[in-house]
């Protein structure tokens, strides 16, 4: 090839390049939503930078897995949507647990090498969790540093939490979410009921994540601190020793993991729950196939935005506080210093989904799931209501249900045990609470006795027209506005009822009309249109 | 060739001087490439909006087909001054050993750029332009200031990272430059044009980053041949702050045929006041 016409192709080629260059960035800027200008910002540079990787090595190393962890997590889901469950739940389950984790990075990773095609698809929302996690390490940073006195490390959290405001295009609103929002929406439950045991890994991580503060805090000498670490890295160790029995069940609250730092950095500890809680919203979005691949971001982008502003969804600090207790600190994994040896044993199923007081945090029910036992029901009003037993037990192998029949005197057995069972207040009242329970109860009537029939009847209908002794309080008028239209006729359908003509009560009182003002404005349109989500049950309150 | 080393040791020592992490040089981010570190390819992110980072040591020494050795360092400092925008400025420090024909060192300009980065990876590519000059400053400097525009764009799969860069630098000066033989192998080589594709892969677990590279370039200089260039190189966070990278290369077709390598090392720390 002649100079001549080297330089001629070498023109012509670069020619072509800016021509492309100048056409990508032309459809770029008119693509809208895929063009993000979201940016990086350095960590606040201050003497107590990286204290904690030096002084805690082994934990903060552990950090950086977590890092792994949570960013291969969102890539598998994104690009591998029908990917068998295996491929989360056993093959990068074992790598991050017999590897990642065994021998974690020296570094914090770079999660845009990790999960390269989610931070494509949401590189915003990625940028909330990196301001966060920032925000995380620069608190261990103050509260590992010995040179610090406890005035001197309350003025620099207080400093980190402001420059970490300094960004509202990022940063997680201060004000407490309620569950509500993680939990019950169109898309919710889809990653923990897909993916128990990665889910409870992803809420070990986070028990971890909150809980070592508080070894930092109630530490009095280094060498406490030291030492309180270690057992707290210990006891994570120990969550996965049986997954998924021995992981949290409920996602790890801050308040009640880490109640000394809850109290001193209240504003911080709140941060850290609403950055929790939207891991595991995206986990949600990204798991749910009902939400369709050209919705996903647009739901992403909607869940960031409700969890950075002060008004959607938001509960009195108090009751945020109330709502973390009665949750229970055993279903979170325990506490993160002064534990027993032994794991606690949870109350509840694993990934249930209770239902809480947005004024007072009390909860109020259960969603989905059930107590196990351990747990005084007695302080629970309303507790139950809607459930349905059934929905969680195993099926029965091998059993044909149709080929079953009863001789005579099984059925009269069977009628004197239920109306003996029935007799008995609570017990009729605990079983019309349980949906499961009436459906059986409604399908047996038939076959009854007249005279037990007509008895029993007259048992209901005296239980149902009286109030339960503790009741749940209608809930105040809230997040009508800002609440997504999901609940829309198409997507919220109730499920055919079983009871449809038998005047039964509604099993929560309606929602009150919501409170103007105090909410933002309605969105004018479905934030969930185009989702394909199933029928819910009508929301019990 | 002892005369060649011997010569060169004061700038070895003073390249492994200032690469100590303690000087607080270099650029940081093993993820985040820049020119000559160690590819000339870089990708289309700035620095970290309120980063400081220094390049203190990026040494390059390259081997002509004649024989003659070039070193040259070029300390740098950028600033993320704005959200997705750099500015950065930058010291080439040339010494050029060619043997019988005698040897020269020197200052070879002082280089100002300004990156900005037009947008983070979608599906759209990253894009960015560089606006850069090179000021007359220093014995091996120009005469007088060239002024270049650069795009770059960068996509990113699983499996491997792209980046494309072309450039164009206004005026002509070829005759410009001090001494013929100088002109072509001081640090601040000039180019008319410049344009390749860098393609790397990253180990993050491991902090590391491997890439590769084919360029072209055209003199500035009417009388020189089309230059096709390829290297290899590697970029390794040491800690948080400091990452080091090195890289060996050559230089395939034009009138300098030869060889080079390069080591660098980078210092990232911020501002300490938070602002907004």
């Amino acid at each position: 090839m002649t100079r001549r016409t080297s330089r001629f192709a070498f023109r012509a080629a670069l020619r072509a390049g800016a021509m492309t260059f100048s056409l990508v960035a032309a459809v770029g800027s008119s693509a809208g939503a895929q063009w993000s200008t979201t940016y990086e910002q350095f960590y606040l540079e201050a003497k107590h930078n990286w204290t904690f990787r030096d002084s805690y090595q082994a934990a903060d190393r552990l950090f950086n897995a977590f890092d792994y962890g949570h960013a291969i997590l969102y890539e598998k889901l994104w690009t591998r949507p029908g990917a068998p469950t295996s491929v989360l739940e056993e093959e990068q389950y074992n790598f991050l647990t017999k590897k990642v984790l065994v021998r974690p990075p020296r570094l914090p990773l770079e999660e845009a090498a990790i999960e390269v095609r989610y931070a494509q698809l949401a590189p915003e929302a990625k940028q909330m969790f990196d301001w966060a996690h920032i925000l995380h390490r620069q608190i261990y940073d103050v509260l590992a540093d010995e040179r610090l006195s406890q005035d001197a490390k309350d003025r620099e959290v207080q400093r980190l939490i402001a420059y970490y405001k300094s960004r509202p295009e990022l940063a997680f609103s201060s004000k407490p979410k309620s569950m509500e929002l993680m939990q019950e929406q169109p898309y919710s439950l889809a990653f923990r009921e897909k993916y128990p045991k990665f889910n409870g890994l992803i809420w070990g991580y986070h028990w971890l994540q909150v809980g070592l503060y508080e070894p930092l805090m109630v530490g009095k000498t280094s060498s406490e601190r030291q030492t309180g670490v270690r057992a707290t890295v210990a006891r994570f160790w120990q969550m996965l020793d049986d997954p998924p029995r021995t992981l949290p069940y409920q996602m790890p609250m801050t308040a009640a993991v880490a109640p000394m730092f809850t109290d001193r950095y209240t504003e911080a500890a709140i941060i850290f729950d609403n950055l929790h809680s939207m891991h595991d919203v995206i986990s949600d979005i990204l798991a749910n196939p009902d939400v369709p691949r050209e919705r996903k971001r647009a739901e992403i982008m909607r869940a960031a935005r409700l969890y950075r502003d002060d008004t959607s969804y938001i509960m009195p600090v108090a009751a945020w506080r109330t709502m973390a207790q009665e949750m229970g600190i055993e279903n979170m994994g325990g506490p993160a210093v002064g534990f027993l040896p032994a794991l606690p044993t949870p109350t509840v199923t694993r990934g249930a989904v209770m239902e809480h007081d947005d004024q007072t945090g009390k909860m109020v029910g259960m969603k989905t799931g059930q107590m196990t036992g351990a747990m005084n029901h007695a302080g629970m009003a309303g507790m139950g209501a809607g459930r349905d037993s059934m929905a969680t037990m195993p099926g029965m192998a091998g059993m044909d249900h149709s080929k079953m029949s009863m001789d005579s005197s099984m059925m009269a057995s069977m009628t004197a045990m239920h109306m003996r069972m029935l007799a008995d207040s609570g017990m009729r009242r605990h079983m019309l609470a349980d949906t499961a329970l009436r459906r059986l109860m409604r399908e047996m009537l038939p076959m009854m006795p007249a005279e037990h029939r007509a008895s029993l009847e007259q048992m209901l209908r005296d239980t149902m027209s009286t109030p339960a002794r503790a009741t749940r309080r209608p809930a105040p008028a809230r997040r009508a506005a800002t609440k997504p239209a999901a609940k829309a006729p198409a997507q919220t359908a109730p499920k055919a009822d079983p009871h449809a003509g038998h005047a039964m009560p509604p099993a929560t009182p309606a929602k009150p009309p919501a409170k103007p003002a105090t909410r933002t404005p309605p969105p004018a349109t479905d934030p969930h249109a185009g989702m394909k989500m199933p029928p819910k049950p009508a929301p019990s309150r | 060739m002892l005369n060649s080393i011997r010569a060169a040791l004061p700038v070895v020592l003073f390249v492994v001087g200032a690469s100590h992490p303690y000087t607080a040089i270099a650029q940081t981010d093993y993820y985040n490439t820049d020119t000559g570190r160690p590819l000339q390819i870089e990708d289309a992110y700035a620095v970290e909006r309120r980063a400081f980072e220094i390049q203190a040591a990026p040494l390059r020494l390259e081997r002509a087909r004649s024989g003659v050795y070039n070193w040259g360092i070029e300390p740098e400092l950028a600033f993320g001054i704005l959200p997705r925008t750099q500015v950065e400025v930058g010291f080439p420090l040339a010494y050029i050993d060619a043997g019988v024909s005698g040897r020269t060192y020197g200052l070879a300009g002082i280089e100002m750029s300004v990156l900005h980065n037009l947008n983070v990876e979608t599906s759209i590519p990253a894009l960015a332009i560089v606006a850069s000059t090179l000021l007359p400053a220093g014995g091996l400097g120009p005469d007088d200031a060239h002024a270049s525009l650069k795009g770059i764009a960068t996509k990113t799969f699983s499996w491997m990272r792209f980046h494309v860069n072309a450039e164009y630098t206004f005026g002509s000066l070829a005759d410009q430059l001090p001494g013929e033989a100088d002109a072509s192998s001081g640090v601040a080589e000039q180019s008319r044009w410049m344009g390749g594709i860098a393609v790397d892969r990253t180990f993050p677990l491991r902090s590391m980053l491997v890439g590769g590279e084919v360029y072209a370039r055209d003199p500035l200089r009417e009388d020189e041949e089309l230059e096709w260039n390829t290297g290899v190189g590697i970029r390794y966070q040491l800690t948080p702050r400091f990452n080091i990278d090195g890289g060996v290369g050559g230089r395939l077709t034009g009138d300098d045929r030869g060889w080079y390598a390069t080591f660098g090392s980078a210092y990232a720390f911020g501002l300490p006041w938070s602002g907004r």
